[in-house]
């Protein structure tokens, strides 16, 4: 991108979107509607568990939870050094006050997908909704299900940390405009289902992307570079190329290796990964193992990509 | 009263002194950062014998020697860290963080508690069923080795 869009342009871009998401959340209630029409009041055990999965797979306690203070479970609290600044994660239990108990569907599927709060407000990208946004509907209903369910905890939310200019906020909100938001991932219709579910899996709940992959100013993963790595990861740090590059990406690691990387965290040099990854490994740890199997045959199908250094 | 001529004999003999323990401190650095990094490939490959085991590649003698051998080596790594072997290292791709030290309480309770899951890894191989030995591995090593390798260790940007 040159320069960015002029301030009048993004403004029309941002007003398209803001409309574009009332839409679809209206769409949502539609659908959510519908589903209700079909089934009793209480929602189906079942929906309740696919949420419970899908909220582990996703690590939600892992950021809404400040387990280093014994915080409660989905209470937030927990404060996040992020490279747009200090954020403290907020509480997503049903409690109606300070929790997202008062939030209807369409409050929820905006918030997830399009990053924006019932008041309008933008959450920052460390909230990671640029990859929510493709979950499926039957999904997000069987998330909001689940924390429906989680202990409401009456715990005030903390203001972000004053290192926290207007600027990045501004950022975010473009972010939203400048990013391709396609909505629901479509399946693939030439690959298996295996491949199809990894395909899901990264895009949505794995969130990969999100630091595998290089970003622009705003804040923007690089089309061109998707899972080449990136010099700028959490903490300033280095992250790696997860194309099947052999030279400088996981082209040597079979499918195994990979598996044996998200259930415990082990490098085929038997190694355990520390870090940013150690907590997506928490994550991606409570998947089944055939989940994690389709990630790593997704991830093997990747064009390979070269980076300037190994693992860069 | 030390005379003057005492005195600078005095003040150069403990130069002399300084200097000779500072090379022996930088000798033992070196020796101390081969060692830990000796250990910790050998508790790599003490980890790949249960794996093996688990994945049909490797019987269950060597399984339970790997574990055992994990016990005594999870027990070593305090001595692996002594003061001042934190920082450069010129020969790995990883550095022991400072907090090591400044918070030397919080190190000995990760290393316990990575000793506690290298003891019940034992137990379970003893015990002989696949599923509970799957378990203690992937708590030893996703909890154990990789919650210090979290908090306690930072890759060298190179």
């Amino acid at each position: 991108m040159t320069g960015g869009p002029s301030r009048s342009k993004s403004a029309r871009i941002y007003s398209l979107i803001t409309t574009f998401s009332w839409a679809l959340g209206g769409a949502v209630v539609a659908a959510a509607l519908a589903l209700m029409g079909t089934a009793a009041a209480a929602p189906p055990a079942n929906t309740v568990t696919r949420g419970a999965y899908l909220a582990a797979a996703a690590g939600c306690d892992q950021c809404h939870t400040d387990s280093k203070n014994a915080g409660r479970a989905y209470a937030g609290g927990r404060t996040l050094e992020t490279s747009l600044g200090t954020v403290v994660s907020p509480n997503i239990t049903p409690d109606p006050d300070t929790g997202i108990g008062r939030w209807q569907f369409a409050d929820f599927a905006r918030a997830l997908r399009w990053g924006i709060a019932p008041d309008d407000t933008h959450y920052l990208q460390a909230f990671p909704f640029p990859f929510y946004n493709h979950l499926t509907d039957a999904d997000v209903a069987d998330l909001k299900a689940f924390l429906e369910t989680v202990s409401p905890i009456s715990q005030a939310n903390h203001a972000d940390g004053a290192s926290l200019l207007p600027a990045a906020r501004a950022r975010a909100a473009i972010a939203v405009v400048d990013q391709r938001f396609r909505g629901p991932l479509v399946s693939d219709p030439s690959r298996d289902a295996t491949w199809n579910r990894g395909a899901y899996l990264v895009a949505t709940v794995g969130r990969c992307g999100d630091c595998h992959t290089p970003r622009n100013f705003f804040g923007t993963p690089d089309p061109g570079r998707l899972f080449a790595g990136s010099s700028a990861g959490p903490g300033g740090k280095h992250v790696p190329n997860i194309t099947p590059d052999p030279a400088t990406g996981i082209g040597q690691w079979s499918e195994e290796d990979i598996v044996n990387l998200l259930k415990d965290g082990q490098t085929p040099e038997f190694d355990f990964v520390g870090g940013a990854m150690a907590e997506i490994v928490h994550n991606t740890s409570r998947l089944d193992a055939a989940d994690r199997h389709a990630i790593a045959v997704y991830l093997k199908s990747l064009p390979p990509i070269r980076s300037e250094k190994k693992g860069r | 009263m030390l005379s003057l001529k005492k005195s600078c004999a005095l003040g150069a003999a403990a130069i002399v002194l300084a200097g000779a323990a500072g090379f022996a401190l930088a000798q033992d650095k070196e020796a101390i950062l081969k060692d830990r990094q000796a250990t910790m490939k050998e508790q790599g490959k003490d980890l790949q014998n249960v794996k093996a085991y688990l994945d049909g590649k490797g019987d269950l003698a060597q399984a339970k020697e790997g574990a055992t051998n994990l016990t005594k080596t999870t027990n070593k790594i305090p001595a692996l860290f002594p003061p001042g072997t934190g920082g450069p290292n010129p020969s790995g791709d990883y550095v022991a963080k400072p907090v090591i030290w400044s918070d030397w309480d919080k190190f000995l309770e990760a290393q316990r508690a990575a000793a506690t899951k290298a003891n019940a890894l034992v137990v379970a191989v003893n015990g002989g069923d696949r599923a509970a030995i799957e378990a203690a591995f992937g708590d030893l090593g996703k909890n154990g080795c990789g919650g210090c390798h979290t908090t306690f260790r930072e890759k060298i940007e190179k």
